[in-house]
C-alpha cells in the first residue's frame, strides 16, 4: 500500500514538475487520439445516420459487421493496420509504418464501428417519430432527416466520448504500429508500460495521471459545447 | 368546391395482411369529418395515406385536386398544406418557440415574420406564457395545445386529428375541442379527426365516416350516424356491443 501512496506522490510531483518529455509525450497521444477520433467521425456519423435512415442494398449485413467490429481487440486492429502499411504490404511504398499516422490509422479502425454503430442505433431509435413530426411541419427529406440526426445529438455525443475512451486507453494497436519509438511514437499507455516493465513506478502512475486528467477533461469539453442537451437532465425521480 | 381528399379503389396491406380497403371515398372542405371505428379498423392508416405519409398499394388518390404520383415536389408542395398532431405528440429539443417555429423555419420564412407567426398561434391556444419554457417539461395537455399551435402556425388547409385527447383529462381535453371548433369555423380548416370516442365525435364532428376491418362501412352527417345508423356494424359499436 506504501508503494502505492508513495508512487501517487512522486506522480503529482511529477505533473507539476512540467517534465519536457513527459509533454512530448502527452502531445503526441493527444495529436494521434484526437485526429483519429475527429476522422472517424467525420465518416461514422454520416455513414452511421445514412445506415439507420437509408434502406439500401447490404445494410443489414454492413450494420452487423459494424456492430461486430465494435468490439475488435486493439491489438487485431494494431495487426490489420501492421499488414497494410508494412513494406511487403499494399500500401508499404508510403513508409507509414512506426510513424504517428500509422497510430491514427489503428485508432481510426478502432473508433469508426463505436461512432457509426452508436449513431446508426441512436437515430433508428427515433427516427419515424421526428420523421413524421418533421414531415407533417412541411418538412422536406433533407430537413427531416437533419431533424432526426438533431434530435439524436445525445446519443451521438455519447458515441464520441465511448470512442475517445477506448483511444485515450488503448496500448495494444499504437504499440505495434508505432514502436513506441522516443520522441516519436511514444504516448502515454506505450510510456505506461515501459516505465512499469523498468520498475519507475512512480514515473508510470504520474504519467496514468496524466491520462486520467485528459480523458475527463475532454469528455467535459465534449459534454459542455453541447450544454442543452444536458442543460435539463435531472435523471429519473426516485420517490 | 372540390374535395380535400378523393380516394378511388384503395388497398393497403402490410405483408399479405389487408389493412385497407376503400372503394369510395370523398372528404368535404371545411368541414370537421370523424373517422371512428374500433382498433386496428384501418383508421390510422388511411389518415396516413391522406396525410401521405404512407403509400397506397392499389387505387388513387386525390389531395386538393391533384392526382397524387408520390413525386418529391408534389409530396411536399401538398405536405406543406397539411399538418397532424398526433396522440403523443412529439416535442422536438429545444423551447416552445422554437417547436412552434420548426414549420416556417423549414419553409425559409424570415425570422422578423416568424415570431409573430408563433405569438399569434400561442395565443390562439392561450399558450402565450409558455413561449420560452422547454417543450418537453410540459403536461400532456399543454403539449397537446402546443403541438396544435405548431401546427397552425403554418396555416395548413387540412389539419388531421389522431386521437388527440386520448391521453389528458377531462378539462384540458375540453379545451382543445373549443379550440378544434375555433380553428374550424373561424379560419376555414377541414379537421380529419381520428377517434374512438364516440362521445367527442359527436359533440365535433360534422361528417362521420366509420370503418370496420378496414373497410369504410357507412358514412353521413353525424346525426345522421348517431340517431339512424343503417350498418349493424355501426350500431353495435355505437351500443357498445360487439358483433361476434
Amino acid at each position: 500500500m506504501d508503494i502505492i501512496i508513495q508512487g501517487i506522490k512522486e506522480g503529482f510531483l511529477l505533473v507539476w514538475s512540467m517534465d519536457p518529455k513527459i509533454i512530448q509525450i502527452t502531445l503526441v497521444s493527444l495529436q494521434v487520439s484526437l485526429s483519429a477520433l475527429f476522422i472517424a467521425a467525420c465518416l461514422g456519423i454520416p455513414i452511421g445516420a445514412a445506415l439507420a435512415l437509408k434502406d439500401m442494398p447490404g445494410r443489414r449485413l454492413f450494420l452487423n459487421i459494424t456492430y461486430t467490429f465494435m468490439g475488435l481487440p486493439p491489438v487485431l486492429a494494431g495487426l490489420i493496420v501492421y499488414l497494410v502499411l508494412t513494406t511487403r504490404g499494399p500500401l508499404g511504398q508510403f513508409q507509414l509504418l512506426f510513424t504517428p499516422a500509422a497510430m491514427i490509422c489503428a485508432q481510426i479502425l478502432l473508433a469508426f464501428p463505436i461512432i457509426c454503430g452508436l449513431t446508426a442505433r441512436t437515430v433508428m431509435a427515433q427516427r419515424q417519430e421526428v420523421y413524421d413530426t418533421a414531415v407533417t411541419l412541411g418538412a422536406s427529406r433533407r430537413q427531416a432527416a437533419w431533424a432526426i440526426i438533431r434530435e439524436s445529438r445525445m446519443g451521438i455525443i455519447a458515441a464520441l466520448t465511448t470512442a475517445l475512451g477506448r483511444l485515450v486507453a488503448e496500448v495494444g494497436a499504437v504499440m505495434l504500429v508505432g514502436g513506441n519509438i522516443e520522441g516519436s511514437t511514444r504516448v502515454l499507455t506505450t510510456s505506461i508500460v515501459l516505465e512499469t516493465r523498468m520498475g519507475e513506478d512512480s514515473r508510470a502512475i504520474g504519467i496514468g495521471i496524466i491520462l486520467l486528467v485528459i480523458s475527463f477533461s475532454i469528455i467535459l469539453i465534449i459534454n459542455l459545447l453541447e450544454k442543452r442537451s444536458f442543460k435539463n437532465d435531472t435523471g429519473i425521480q426516485v420517490t | 368546391m372540390t374535395p380535400v381528399f378523393k380516394l378511388h379503389k384503395i388497398i393497403k396491406r402490410y405483408g399479405q395482411r389487408e389493412v385497407l380497403h376503400i372503394d369510395e371515398l370523398t372528404i368535404p372542405r371545411q368541414k370537421i369529418c370523424a373517422i371512428l371505428g374500433p382498433n386496428g379498423s384501418g383508421k390510422t392508416t388511411l389518415m396516413r395515406i391522406m396525410a401521405l405519409l404512407t403509400r397506397n398499394d392499389t387505387g388513387k388518390v386525390d389531395v386538393l385536386g391533384e392526382d397524387i404520383h408520390w413525386g418529391k415536389e408534389q409530396l411536399l408542395k401538398l405536405r406543406r398544406q397539411m399538418t397532424m398532431v398526433t396522440q403523443t405528440s412529439f416535442m422536438f429539443e429545444g423551447s416552445v418557440y422554437d417547436n412552434v417555429a420548426f414549420g416556417l423555419k423549414v419553409r425559409g420564412k424570415k425570422q422578423r415574420e416568424i415570431r409573430p407567426a408563433v405569438e399569434k398561434s400561442l395565443q390562439l391556444l392561450g399558450m402565450s406564457a409558455f413561449i420560452a419554457a422547454d417543450a418537453r417539461n410540459l403536461s400532456g395537455g399543454e403539449r397537446q395545445k402546443v403541438a396544435i399551435a405548431r401546427a397552425l402556425a403554418v396555416e395548413p388547409r387540412v389539419l388531421f386529428l389522431d386521437e388527440p385527447t386520448a391521453n389528458i383529462d377531462p378539462q384540458s381535453a375540453v379545451e382543445i375541442e373549443h379550440h378544434v371548433q375555433f380553428i374550424n369555423r373561424e379560419l376555414g380548416t377541414t379537421i380529419i379527426l381520428v377517434t374512438h370516442n364516440l362521445f367527442q365525435a359527436r359533440r365535433l364532428a360534422d361528417e362521420v365516416f366509420f370503418m370496420w376491418d378496414g373497410k369504410m362501412v357507412e358514412q353521413g352527417s353525424a346525426k345522421e350516424i348517431f340517431e339512424q345508423p343503417q350498418d349493424e356494424r355501426t350500431r353495435s359499436f355505437l351500443s357498445g356491443e360487439t358483433v361476434f
